[in-house]
């Protein structure tokens, strides 16, 4: 089976220029995403589960950094970064992988051979202290307050719904739907921006993202309930509807 | 080779020659001698008094303690006043005291009558006295004057070395937007690109116009405008239409006279927190004009603008110090977020009345 691989950067150039470098250096990995900003990279991800990312560190959306901590150790994460990046002393002191721009062929050649050593082993421990690490670069980068109010356009009214009602979103053709409830009663929106876009504007600690195309308020979740091997859903506070956990969410409804 | 001169004139008019004005003594501190010098010096007068009392006639006792007393109290004194303020003029007058009082007392035991060996004993004893006193704040006097100087030349230095690294830190490239644009360059070259030719012209004269920034105290804002200029175009084919810019100066404003750096640090930070870390980019404008002898500048960008409780960066506050340093005080550099939205980074500085050379 030829290894999956996704890249991201935001810039054209580099990302081209990675992408031609990495089909020299490694001609039997397949591409499967290319991502133009975090947001996309880790919808992709989500979407075909690639063995390895190469991400950038500085995306809009969220950061390479925040997008291989919520890949966390499910596949192996490279960073291509430029000189001067804050992040390089971290990842000097933590054996992360990581490739300089310009990329050049043996540099990368290298980053390539230990990504599949590790693939070849595939019960190495993941790297100590890893995530700690990541999640101290995540804090220092500069975000924006989570989002207070979502405006929905309805006919001619513009709704403001408060994202402390909201009880889901759901990815919904071209458009997101936005489930709350407010004041004691249910309602239903329908908003342009994207789902992957929303949940990088979301507070994560109040809204977990369950599906690649659900973000569920985590006060309204009554209980989840496994089906079988593989499959999940959870059942939501005076509301009748189930929603779906994917597999790589699985992990949030663990028991104690 | 040149030979070094003598100074005649310290040979009739002696003590050191600079004179430090209030400004330089309070900035070279210092202004009591320490505590240590003081009892070591006190123990010494101490000694030698009792030194000379010991040698003394037993008739001479009374005259001679007077003599020590007032000798001892008066050298003292003189020493702290020349250890504050170590000038010629001073050192000479209390030459002059000190003479002036040898002779009122050599003449006045002249007159009197008694034992010939004790009144000689006593002249002599009060001309040597009064030789060393003078010789000893000749001494301190040069001593303090080249301790002040040696502190003074010690904190001028330090303030250049400060001065320098702020103006290095201005004017540093960030080495990320070189290596990205490089790798940028790089790809295009290999691929052919159109788009190699005008990056490499950008970026040449960004470097060529960022030089100036390296070894000037003071810049026209309207030269720094260029660089911007430059660095927009850089990013802007970069990033592709994810970058539209604006710059509007007024011929007023281009001519101000600013430390170098600081729109180059506004515009970095509006690109890279505005534009950058947005996902649909937007426009950048920079502005500058002057308003009733204040000058203004604005960067806006479509970002969210400052974090509320984000603290000011390194780059930000380099840039404050800097600005303070030229305009005083009421100069400031303001972050906040834009009334109808994106981010806004203003400064104001009131102009000098008379335009600054």
């Amino acid at each position: 089976m030829k290894p999956t691989v996704l890249i991201a950067d935001d810039e054209e150039a580099p990302r081209a220029q990675l992408l031609a470098a990495l089909r020299r250096v490694w001609p039997e990995a397949d591409l499967v995403a290319e991502c133009v900003n975090g947001v996309d990279a880790w919808d992709a991800f989500l979407e075909h589960d690639p063995a390895v990312c190469f991400l950038d560190i500085r995306m809009p959306g969220l950061s390479g950094i925040e997008v291989a901590q919520r890949i966390d150790a499910r596949a192996q994460v490279v960073f291509v970064t430029a000189h001067g990046d804050h992040a390089l002393a971290a990842f000097d002191a933590g054996a992360v992988d990581y490739v300089m721009k310009p990329v050049d062929d043996s540099r990368l050649a290298q980053a390539v051979a230990r990504v599949r050593q590790r693939a070849a082993a595939p019960e190495a421990p993941a790297a100590a202290g890893l995530q700690d690490m990541l999640a101290e670069l995540a804090a220092q980068v500069r975000r924006p307050p989570p989002l207070a109010v979502i405006q929905a356009g309805i006919g001619k009214e513009v709704r403001l719904i408060r994202t402390e009602d909201v009880v889901y979103f759901e990815a919904d053709a071209r458009y997101t739907r936005v489930v709350y409830r407010s004041d004691g009663s249910d309602g239903e929106a329908l908003i342009r921006t994207p789902l992957k876009e929303l949940l990088a504007q979301l507070d994560a600690q109040h809204f977990w993202q369950v599906h690649r195309s659900v973000i569920v308020s985590q006060r309204h979740i009554a209980s989840a309930v496994r089906v079988d091997e593989g499959s999940m859903h959870i059942t939501l506070r005076g509301r009748s509807e189930r929603l779906p956990v994917s597999r790589h969410f699985q992990s949030l409804f663990k028991g104690q | 080779m040149s030979q070094e001169r003598i100074d005649w004139s310290q040979f009739w008019y002696p003590g050191p020659a600079r004179i430090f004005t209030p400004e330089e003594l309070s900035r070279a501190g210092g202004q009591q001698p320490s505590r240590t010098m003081v009892a070591i010096v006190t123990l010494n007068v101490a000694i030698v008094a009792m030194m000379v009392m010991q040698a003394a006639p037993p008739q001479a006792t009374a005259q001679l303690t007077a003599i020590l007393a007032v000798t001892s109290v008066a050298g003292l004194q003189f020493g702290r006043r020349l250890w504050r303020q170590p000038t010629r003029r001073a050192l000479n007058i209390y030459f002059g005291v000190l003479a002036l009082a040898c002779g009122i007392v050599v003449g006045f035991l002249a007159d009197h009558d008694g034992d010939r060996a004790v009144r000689r004993w006593l002249i002599y004893t009060c001309a040597s006295g009064a030789l060393l006193v003078s010789l000893s704040l000749w001494f301190l006097a040069v001593f303090r004057s080249a301790q002040i100087a040696a502190r003074l030349r010690e904190l001028d230095d330090q303030d250049r070395a400060v001065d320098m690294a702020q103006q290095l830190a201005a004017a540093q490239i960030q080495p990320h937007f070189l290596f990205n644009s490089l790798a940028s360059l790089q790809h295009w070259v290999q691929q052919k690109d159109d788009r190699a030719a005008p990056m490499l012209e950008a970026l040449t004269a960004f470097l060529r116009a960022t030089l100036p920034l390296f070894n000037r105290h003071r810049l026209r804002l309207g030269d720094e405008a260029e660089a911007v200029h430059q660095y927009f175009e850089v990013m802007r084919l970069r990033l592709g239409d994810r970058l539209r810019y604006r710059i509007e100066i007024t011929p007023a404003a281009a001519a101000v006279q600013v430390p170098p750096g600081l729109l180059l640090t506004l515009v970095e930070n509006a690109i890279e927190h505005g534009v950058q870390a947005s996902l649909g980019g937007g426009e950048v404008q920079l502005q500058a004009d002057v308003v009733a002898g204040q000058l203004g500048v604005e960067v806006r960008d479509p970002g969210p603008g400052p974090a509320p409780n984000a603290l000011p960066g390194v780059g930000l506050a380099n840039s404050r110090t800097r600005l303070q340093q030229a305009f005083g005080p009421h100069a400031t550099i303001t972050l906040s977020a834009a009334p109808g939205g994106g981010g806004l980074a203003r400064i104001d500085c009131p102009l000098p009345t008379r335009s600054a050379p």
